[in-house]
C-alpha cells in the first residue's frame, strides 16, 4: 500500500532527531507545564512535513503527553485537576477563535501576512509577559527560604469579587472565584494556542498572577489545560485525517521520558525556578520570531526588499534560536534537578551516617577541659522596627525570656538624625517615631500577657547599629535579639544590614530569629571551629539545653584540603565539647562532616529539624569581614531557624 | 529491611521491564504495520477515534514504563 501523498516517509536520522527534539520538549513540558510544541512543529516542517500535518501530529503527541504528566504531578499534590478543566474547556472556545482569525488574516494577505500576525503576537505578548515572568524570577531569587510565594494585588483582588451563581471554589487558589475571571482568561489561553502554538505562555502566568496559584500548581494545573486542548484539537485534525500516527508517537516516546524527569525535577527546586525557565524560554523565543519580522515585512512590501540571501539566513538564525529556547530551558531543569538531588542525598546522608558519629568515651582528654564561663541570660534587648522580618524576634525572645526569667528593653530604632534627614522632614521622622511607639506598645502588651518584665523606647539615630550596640552596652545586656532582613549575596555586602553591623561590634551575644522561626526546643546545632569562640559556643549551649532539656548536635566541619592533622585536631575539639556537655547532663552526638562550614551547618540543622544553630563569632567587622568571609554571616543568611552568635569578649 | 528493600526493588525492575516489553512491542508493531495504519488511522471521519485511542494506549504503556525507568534509575521526587 502507498502512503498518502501527505506523509514523508522516515529515515532513522529523523526518528533520531524527533526523539531527542521530542525529549526536551518534554522535559521542559513536565517542569513548567507546556513548551516545547513550538519548536516540535517547526522541527518536523523543516524534515519536509507539511505545516498542518505538522501542527495536527504536534497535537496528537501533546494530549497523552500532557496526561502523563498530569498524573505524575497529581501524585505529588500539585495538580487542581477543577481549575485545569474549567480553563481547559474555555480554551477550546478560544481556539476555535484563534483559529478562525487565522484563516481570515490568512485569506487577506497570505502566508506573509499570517507569519508577520504569529510573529507579532509572538513578541508583544512574550515581550510583556516573557519580561514581567523573568524580572518576578530575578526578583524571587533574592527571598528567603521562609518566605512563601506572595499572591499577587491583582489576584487578592479577584478573589474578593463575589459575583453571585458565578463562584467556584478552587483547591489551588484556597478561594472561590467567579468563572466570569476563570472563563476570559481560558478563552486567551486558547487564543494564544492557536497563533504561537503555546497556550501555556499565558496559561499558567494567567492561573498564577491573576488567579492566585502556586506557580508549582498553576505549571501543574496547565497540564490538564494542556490535555483537554490537546483531544478537542487532535479530533478536530483527525476527523480531516490530518494526523501522521507516526510522527505523533515517535515524538510521544522521547516526550514521555522528559515530562517524568520535569516532573520529578519540580519536587526538588523553588517556585521561582519554574518562572526563571519559563521567562527564559519566553524572552529568547521572542527573539527568534523578532528576527523573522522583516522576512515578512519585505514580503508584504512594508519595507524596502531584502537582499536576496538575506531571508533565507534570517529564518535559519530565528530556528536556532528557537531550539536555543528549548535547549536553554532544558539546560536550567538540569542543572536545577541536578543540584536538589546531590543536595537532597547529602542531607539524607548527613542524618543517617553513624560513621561520622563517635563516642566521647573513647576520645583522649586534653589536660585542661575548662571551657569559657559564659551562658548568662538575664536581660534581653531585643532590636524591632515593627515590620514582618522582626516578627520571629519578638515572638521568640518573649517564649526564651518566660523560659529564662530574663527581663526585656524593647527598642525601635527610626534611621534619621542627619542633618540631610532632618531637612527633609521632620513630620516624617516624628511619623514614624509614632508608628515605632504603638509597635512598642504591643509588644509590652504581649509580654505582660506572657507574664515577661518589659520596658520599652523608641529612638532615632543616623546609625542604627551603633544605637543597638550602645544600648545594649548601657543596660549591660546578655542577648541581644533581632530580626532578619531577606537579603543575599553581594547587596546584603553593600547595604550592610543592621543585623550584620550589630553581630560585629555587639559585646554581647546576639540571637538572629528569621520572621517563621520558632525556638521551642526540639534540637540544637553547636558548631565549633577549636577556638575559644567555639568553646564560649558550648557552654551557652550547655545553659540552654539544660534549661530546654534539648539534646544537641556537635560539629565540627573539616575541608577537603584540610591536613590529615587538622582532621584529627577536629575529632578532638568535638570530643572535648561533647565530653564537657555530657558532664553538664546533656543528650548530645557529635559529628565531624566534610565539606564548606556554613553549607554543612545549615545542613545538618535542616536535616535534623534543628531550631537553634549556635556558634561562636571572632567578631570581625569592616573589610577584614568582607575579605575573610563571615561563615555565621553566611549560616545566618541560609538558616531556616534561629542562630545564636555568642561572643566571647 | 535490606531484604525488603532489594525484594522492592527487584519488583520494580520487573515492573520496568514489563512495561517497557510492551511498550516496544507497540513500537515495533507500529513499525511493521506502518502503511497500513497510517492508511487506517488518516481516512477521516469517524475514524479519528483510531489515532486517539492508539495516543492513549501508548500513553498507558510507554508512560508506565518510563515513570519506572526514572525509578529504577534512583531518579525520584523528592519526599
Amino acid at each position: 500500500m502507498e502512503l498518502a501523498t501527505n506523509f514523508i516517509p522516515l529515515s532513522a536520522l529523523d526518528v533520531t532527531y524527533l526523539l531527542v527534539v521530542g525529549f526536551i520538549g518534554g522535559l521542559v513540558s513536565g517542569f513548567i507545564g507546556s513548551g516545547g510544541a513550538f519548536v516540535l512543529t517547526p522541527a518536523m516542517m523543516s524534515m519536509g512535513v507539511p505545516g498542518i500535518i505538522a501542527v495536527a501530529s504536534n497535537m496528537c503527541h501533546k494530549f497523552p503527553k500532557a496526561l502523563v504528566g498530569a498524573i505524575k504531578r497529581a501524585k505529588y499534590g500539585q495538580v487542581d485537576v477543577k481549575l485545569g478543566i474549567v480553563v481547559g474547556v474555555s480554551a477550546e472556545a478560544g481556539v476555535l477563535y484563534g483559529a478562525h482569525i487565522q484563516q481570515m488574516i490568512h485569506q487577506s494577505f497570505g502566508d506573509a501576512g499570517s507569519n508577520l500576525y504569529v510573529s507579532l503576537a509572538f513578541v508583544v505578548v512574550l515581550g510583556i509577559i516573557g519580561s514581567y515572568v523573568l524580572w518576578d524570577a530575578m526578583k524571587m531569587r533574592h527571598a528567603t527560604d521562609d518566605e512563601a510565594e506572595k499572591v499577587s494585588r491583582i489576584a487578592r483582588w479577584v478573589q474578593s469579587i463575589h459575583i453571585p451563581g458565578t463562584m467556584v471554589y478552587f483547591k489551588s487558589l484556597n478561594a472561590r472565584v467567579s468563572v466570569l475571571f476563570t472563563i476570559p482568561l481560558g478563552f486567551a489561553t486558547g487564543m494564544l494556542a492557536a497563533t504561537v502554538a503555546v497556550g501555556g505562555f499565558i496559561g499558567v502566568p494567567a492561573m498564577h498572577y491573576i488567579l492566585g496559584a502556586p506557580a508549582l500548581m498553576a505549571s501543574a494545573s496547565e497540564l490538564v489545560v494542556a490535555f483537554v486542548m490537546g483531544v478537542g484539537g487532535t479530533m478536530k485534525y483527525a476527523w480531516s485525517g490530518l494526523v501522521d500516527i507516526r510522527l505523533a508517537m515517535i515524538i510521544l516516546a522521547g516526550s514521555l521520558f522528559g515530562i517524568q524527569l520535569g516532573a520529578i525535577g519540580t519536587t526538588y527546586v523553588k517556585p521561582h525556578m519554574i518562572k526563571m525557565v519559563m521567562g527564559v524560554i519566553m524572552v529568547l523565543v521572542l527573539f527568534s520570531r523578532a528576527i523573522a519580522i522583516p522576512v515578512y515585512l519585505s514580503e508584504l512590501d512594508l519595507i524596502d526588499k531584502l537582499a536576496p540571501h538575506l531571508p533565507g539566513a534570517l529564518l535559519n538564525i530565528s530556528f536556532v534560536v528557537l531550539i536555543a529556547a528549548l535547549a536553554s530551558g532544558a539546560a536550567i531543569v538540569f542543572a536545577a534537578l541536578w543540584r536538589g538531588i546531590s543536595t537532597s542525598r547529602h542531607e539524607a546522608a548527613l542524618a543517617v551516617t553513624p560513621a561520622t558519629m563517635f563516642a566521647p568515651d573513647v576520645v583522649a582528654m586534653p589536660t585542661s577541659p575548662q571551657l569559657s564561663p559564659l551562658g548568662r541570660f538575664e536581660r534581653f534587648l531585643l532590636a524591632t522596627d515593627g515590620s514582618e522580618y522582626s516578627a520571629g524576634a519578638v515572638r521568640e525572645s518573649l517564649r526564651m525570656a518566660s523560659k529564662c526569667g530574663a527581663r526585656i528593653r524593647a527598642i525601635s530604632v527610626v534611621a534619621g538624625g542627619d542633618v540631610e534627614l532632618h531637612a527633609m522632614g521632620e513630620q516624617l521622622i516624628t511619623k514614624e517615631l509614632n508608628t515605632a511607639r504603638a509597635h512598642l506598645d504591643e509588644v509590652q502588651q504581649q509580654a505582660s500577657a506572657a507574664g515577661v518584665a518589659c520596658e520599652s523606647e523608641a529612638t532615632q539615630s543616623s546609625q542604627v547599629y551603633q544605637e543597638i550596640v550602645s544600648q545594649a552596652e548601657r543596660m549591660q545586656a546578655d542577648l541581644i535579639v533581632m530580626g532578619r532582613r531577606g537579603r543575599h549575596g553581594l547587596a546584603r555586602l553593600m547595604v550592610g544590614p543592621s543585623t550584620v553591623r550589630v553581630i560585629g561590634h555587639a559585646h554581647c551575644n546576639v540571637l538572629v530569629v528569621p520572621r517563621a522561626a520558632k525556638l521551642v526546643g526540639r534540637h540544637f546545632i553547636v558548631a565549633s571551629d577549636g577556638s575559644r569562640f567555639g568553646d564560649a559556643a558550648a557552654t551557652t549551649a550547655a545553659r540552654l539545653a539544660k534549661l530546654c532539656h534539648t539534646p544537641i548536635t556537635v560539629v565540627s566541619v573539616i575541608r577537603p584540603e584540610h591536613s590529615e592533622e587538622r582532621k584529627r585536631e577536629a575529632h578532638t575539639i568535638v570530643g572535648r565539647i561533647v565530653y564537657f556537655l555530657k558532664q553538664e547532663g546533656v543528650v548530645v552526638e557529635g559529628i565531624v562532616p566534610h565539606g564548606r562550614p556554613d553549607e554543612v551547618i545549615v545542613q545538618t540543622a535542616n536535616a535534623k529539624n534543628s531550631d537553634l544553630i549556635i556558634l561562636g563569632s571572632h567578631g570581625r567587622t569592616g573589610l577584614e569581614r568582607v575579605l575573610l568571609g563571615g561563615t555565621s554571616e553566611r549560616v545566618i543568611d541560609a538558616a531556616r531557624c534561629a542562630v545564636l552568635v555568642v561572643k566571647s569578649a | 529491611m535490606t531484604d525488603s528493600y532489594a525484594h522492592s526493588a527487584g519488583k520494580m525492575m520487573t515492573r520496568a521491564a514489563l512495561y517497557g516489553l510492551v511498550s516496544l512491542a507497540l513500537y515495533f508493531l507500529l513499525y511493521f504495520f506502518e502503511d497500513t495504519i497510517l492508511e487506517f488511522t488518516s481516512r477521516g471521519g469517524w475514524y479519528f477515534i483510531a489515532p486517539v485511542v492508539i495516543a492513549f494506549v501508548f500513553s498507558f504503556f510507554h508512560g508506565a514504563f518510563t515513570s519506572h525507568f526514572w525509578d529504577t534509575l534512583g531518579i525520584k521526587a523528592k519526599k
